[in-house]
């Protein structure tokens, strides 16, 4: 297999660190140097040719392909077991709606969100429990990594360049979780978009920081979720009032509460968006006051139908907490979902309308 | 484009294989500009505009 790449010299693994940060090819830490050996590995597992191409990035007709990703994917950490998710990903990440340019260079900061489900889960032993949202394991850590290297290496979103954020947030050096599926009596979040449940597969969504909620005091599920829903009210409030995908993180103590009142996660996202709306007047409480205008009457639900919403089982057996990660920009972006494995000149699966992006 | 992206937008030119495309640059920010702000802006826009497409 004959990679196409430059290659390099180095002789020591400092001098590699050095090269690599001199030339802006990192995000600040350490990367594993991407041999010919470890890049066709990851070739090898997904049986992709160098010059298989994943997509052409739609703004700058970019052409990305398997062997660009493989070797973001060794520097990030990856092992070829996680390539098949990077590459899925990045096939979602370059579907229209979810606007990948406007996505990684606007000002808002948002990351990529990557949600993993089904098999491939064990298979990486990224299980979703204990700090699901932080550095859980080493899947999530390495293959959420991956998509900001490729990011900044072959669409140059680097921080003043393409990438324009304001802030950015943590998620931005890797923003991967599991759904805890072993523990989950609930339909996953890729049953939900329309695949089957022993299909592996990866969502992506441009997403906000996560943002924490804690409430420990009730069983009732109608409190548990107002919980939720407030903290997306203020979301509209503080951020943007722009209707999209939000999703919630739902750890096993909650969890196990609105599962013993039989409510199924429909259930949850059409309480949601019953209750995740504001008026426009709310926002002269915030100090908006001059674009309110003529209305304050006029309501606006955090999302445009109750199927927007992510409904993720994910997080630590204990702890009444839960979380809202809030969308980029309303529905300017679009979640994605994609089966691991199929095959890439297959017609994409089919979309059900609201539900499958 | 506003003064804080004009950097963007040049590269963005560059690399959409445009190099050097001429754009009228008005004052950051639009978003709470009063209407004489925002007035004046236009002015500006439309002065530099004319000029790019009267050259």
């Amino acid at each position: 297999m004959q990679l196409a790449s430059r290659t390099y010299e180095a002789d020591s693994i400092a001098s590699v660190q050095e090269l690599y940060h001199s030339n802006g090819w990192t995000d600040g830490l350490p990367i594993v140097p991407p041999t010919e050996d470890a890049v066709r590995a990851c070739l090898e597992r997904v049986m992709m040719t160098p010059d298989q191409l994943i997509g052409i990035e739609p703004v700058r007709e970019l052409p990305i392909t398997a062997e660009k990703l493989a070797i973001n994917a060794v520097m990030a950490g990856c092992l070829p077991m996680h390539f098949p998710v990077v590459v899925t990903a990045w096939m979602a990440m370059m579907r229209e709606e979810f606007l990948m340019h406007g996505a990684t260079a606007s000002t808002g900061g948002c990351a990529v969100l990557v949600v993993i489900n089904g098999p491939i889960r064990e298979e990486i032993g990224a299980l979703g429990s204990f700090n699901a949202l932080g550095n859980s394991d080493r899947g999530t850590a390495v293959i959420g990594r991956a998509i900001r290297l490729c990011l900044i290496n072959l669409m140059d979103v680097r921080p003043g360049a393409i990438d324009r954020s304001t802030l950015g947030h943590p998620g931005k050096y890797s923003y991967c979780v599991a759904e805890d599926e072993d523990d989950l009596a609930w339909t996953t979040l890729a049953e939900q978009r329309g695949l089957p449940r022993e299909a592996s597969a990866v969502t992506v969504m441009a997403a906000g920081a996560p943002r924490q909620i804690m409430n420990e005091w009730t069983t009732k599920p109608e409190e548990i979720l107002e919980t939720f829903a407030a903290e997306m009210r203020a979301n509209l409030r503080h951020y943007s009032i722009h209707p999209g995908n939000y999703a919630l993180i739902i750890p096993k103590q909650l969890r196990e509460h609105l599962q013993a009142a039989k409510w199924s996660k429909s259930d949850i996202a059409a309480f949601i968006h019953e209750r995740a709306r504001i008026h426009r007047r709310e926002w002269a409480d915030v100090g908006k006051g001059n674009v309110v205008r003529d209305r304050g009457d006029s309501v606006y639900p955090a999302m445009q139908s109750a199927d927007q919403l992510l409904v993720i089982g994910a997080g630590g057996p204990a702890g009444g907490f839960g979380a809202v990660i809030p969308p980029w920009l309303g529905d300017k972006s679009y979640a994605v979902t994609l089966p691991i494995g199929a095959c890439v000149d297959c017609e994409p699966p089919p979309s059900v309308k609201g539900s499958v992006r | 484009m506003t003064t804080n992206f004009v950097s963007a937008a040049e590269l963005m030119a560059k690399v959409l294989g445009m190099p050097g495309y001429d754009f009228a640059i008005i004052d950051h920010p639009v978003s709470s500009a009063t209407d004489a702000g925002l007035r004046e802006r236009a002015i500006a826009a439309l002065k530099q505009g004319s000029a790019m497409l009267l050259r």
